[in-house]
């Protein structure tokens, strides 16, 4: 059983009369691949972004060693990736890895493991701004694993990616989890989450439904089969 | 060590010149202001020469021509347009940039504190500001070329005028991006905040009163003020103090994670703050004016029977908000009172702003003077009637011709020989070709 890097307690948040999150509760685990799974709009992204500080919580907070983490500690403690996002257009690929490691205090002995895991080779001296979204998503993924946080959150890591990049990337993931980095992933497609990760939280409507193994959370569906998809069908 | 060190600072702003230097709205204030120094360059030389008897004009009609007034404001004054309607539109796309990317969400996380972030801007757009100061500034070498004199105490305070006005458009344009959530909206509320303090100054000069008072801060006359050789510390302090106060309210929406509720009291402190600060600024009295010609100043003997004066002074002119009189007395002699007597105190009165139906008023252009206990009135609304009204009442006379040289003015009779070249095809060309050369390097 891995020791517990933090855990999340009661966070909420409201956009208006919506509810994006409620009363989320769960732990991570130091070293593990956890897997964030919900349908669109369960409050993936938003659970991601409060705990990276990103956005504000309504209530709730991270903790680790028994303490709340905010401000300063939390950028200590967890980094965080975004969606959809595409930083620094005008400027290289090659210069995002190098601003990572100069400015966010990134680990420069990763980076040319890093490019050949992601196979960025090819795409160091282009703008970031023209490369293709599964060719940005595999840049921010390559700064992410550059960062010296022990958990690195990434949301949709396998979005825009084909099949064998996805398979790679997974690897690669595997590789620096088994390093003793942390792992949160928040994935839409279950059978990604599932080829992947060692846990899961099951978030849908903005409440966690549960949280486990796929042994698990079968039990916790009370179903005979460990099929995720049917499970995370039972409970949500 | 992540945080505040210097080897990320170095970094941010690595990346925030970078920034600066692929954006096409720099590029375009770059080429731009090569054309519009050039205009005002060019017909400011052309009528100087014209005024210094060039074609016919009778030689000796420009003696008292000064560089600083004939030459320097109108060509300088292609940076004050230049702050106006191009600068805030580089300033948004440095700072909304971030937020519309989503860099801004990575580089939070890197925990250095939101005013270093913020002061990384302003540091990169300063310097980007003082590169398009250079088709003015090469002006100043042609025209020495010419033939021509520089008193560099007024070019100096000039320039200076020309960066804090930049600096104003900074922290106004930085806060508004840092604000609204998209660029437009952003652009739309910088033009908007300066238009309105347009209307601050038109209402000023209708009114009087607070608004005119209100209306002497504005950039516009801030410049106005910098363009005659005047540094006033209080002007100085102010355009610091707002500059600084926008960029402020710039790094409390610059953050990421903080509820909106709190944000807004933030700003509400930044900008007490502000307030406070520029309100003890308009306590301070020290000016100097570095003009050669001494524009704003009385002649050194006469400041100096005004500084022996003790008693407090009162001014009570009737006249008319609009009525040219009271500019002319205003400018020609109250301007300089307030500089070497601190205990003036100065009060129009008229019943409407224009006076035009006030002139047959009994009493109306009347200005008396209340200097311990006498009292003396004069209609003279030149510097020379008021100094002579205010030695009336100290009983002293008037200051003895001084021996002071006196400014004689530098006519230049020429023609602004390769000025068209430099500005509308050396300077627009070098930085189309420095864009090219810098974008693609950066590829």
């Amino acid at each position: 059983m891995e020791a517990m890097l933090c855990e999340v307690k009661g966070l909420s948040k409201r956009f208006g009369a919506i509810a994006a999150l409620e009363d989320v509760t769960f732990h991570v685990r130091r070293g593990e691949l956890l897997g964030l799974i919900g349908p669109n709009g369960a409050g993936k992204s938003t659970l991601f972004e409060c705990m990276a500080g990103v956005l504000a919580s309504d209530s709730g907070s991270l903790c680790a060693g028994g303490r709340a983490v905010s401000g300063r500690a939390r950028t200590e403690l967890l980094f965080y990736v975004p969606d959809g996002i595409s930083p620094w257009p005008e400027q290289s690929a090659g210069w995002a890895l190098d601003f990572t490691i100069g400015f966010l205090g990134g680990r420069a002995e990763l980076r040319d493991e890093v490019v050949g895991q992601l196979g960025l080779a090819p795409l160091l001296g282009q703008h970031i701004g023209t490369l293709s979204k599964g060719q940005r998503k595999r840049v921010l993924l390559g700064v992410g694993l550059l960062t010296p946080q022990p958990a690195l959150l990434i949301d949709e890591p396998f979005e825009g990616l084909d099949l064998r990049q996805a398979r790679e990337i997974a690897l690669a993931l595997r590789v620096h989890a088994e390093r003793g980095r942390t792992l949160f992933l928040s994935i839409h497609q279950i059978s990604d989450a599932a080829r992947v990760c060692d846990r899961f939280v099951l978030l849908s409507g903005g409440r966690v439904r549960g949280e486990g193994t796929v042994p698990e959370l079968a039990a916790l569906a009370k179903r005979t089969d460990e099929d995720l998809e049917e499970v995370f069908l039972a409970l949500t | 060590m992540r945080g505040w060190s210097t080897a990320a600072f170095l970094w941010l702003l690595d990346k925030e010149w970078r920034a600066l230097v692929t954006s096409r709205s720099w590029w375009i204030l770059l080429m731009g202001m090569g054309p519009l120094v050039g205009l005002s360059f060019i017909g400011a030389v052309t009528t100087y020469a014209e005024v210094s008897g060039l074609n016919g004009t009778s030689a000796g009609v420009g003696e008292a021509l000064s560089p600083l007034i004939g030459i320097w404001a109108p060509t300088f004054s292609a940076c004050e347009l230049a702050a106006v309607f191009l600068l805030p539109f580089v300033v948004i796309r440095m700072v909304a940039g971030d937020r519309q990317s989503g860099a801004l969400k990575l580089e939070m996380q890197q925990g250095l504190p939101a005013f270093v972030r913020a002061a990384a801007k302003a540091m990169v757009l300063v310097a980007g500001w003082l590169v398009a100061m250079l088709p003015p500034a090469s002006a100043v070498l042609l025209w020495k070329s010419y033939g021509g004199t520089l008193h560099a105490p007024e070019l100096a305070t000039l320039a200076a005028g020309h960066i804090l006005n930049a600096g104003l458009t900074i922290g106004l344009a930085a806060a508004m991006a840092s604000f609204a959530e998209h660029p437009s909206t952003a652009a739309i509320l910088t033009l908007s905040a300066t238009v309105g303090t347009w209307i601050v100054s038109f209402i000023g000069a209708v009114q009087g009163g607070w608004w005119e008072r209100a209306a002497g801060y504005t950039p516009a006359a801030m410049v106005g003020e910098f363009q005659h050789g005047l540094l006033r510390l209080d002007t100085v302090l102010i355009a610091i103090a707002l500059s600084l106060t926008g960029l402020g309210i710039a790094t409390v929406w610059m953050r990421l994670g903080i509820a909106v509720k709190r944000r807004l009291y933030e700003t509400a402190a930044v900008g007490a703050v502000g307030l406070c600060v520029i309100f003890a600024a308009t306590q301070c009295r020290a000016s100097w004016d570095t003009s050669e010609a001494r524009g704003n100043s009385f002649s050194e003997s006469d400041e100096r029977a005004l500084g022996r004066i003790e008693q407090p002074l009162k001014i009570v002119a009737h006249l008319a908000q609009e009525d040219p009189r009271r500019v002319d007395l205003e400018h020609r002699a109250i301007s300089k009172l307030r500089r070497v007597m601190p205990q003036l105190e100065v009060q129009y009165v008229a019943g409407t702003s224009i006076g035009l139906f006030e002139q047959t008023s009994a009493g109306y252009g009347e200005i008396w003077y209340e200097l311990g206990g006498h009292r003396t009135m004069s209609r003279v609304t030149t510097a020379e009637g008021v100094l002579e009204a205010i030695y009336s009442l100290t009983g002293t006379a008037p200051a003895a011709e001084n021996e002071e040289p006196e400014f004689r003015g530098h006519p230049l009779a020429t023609q602004p020989k390769g000025a068209a070249t430099l500005f509308y095809g050396i300077w627009p060309g070098m930085f189309l070709a420095a864009a090219l050369v810098i974008r693609r390097r950066l590829k």
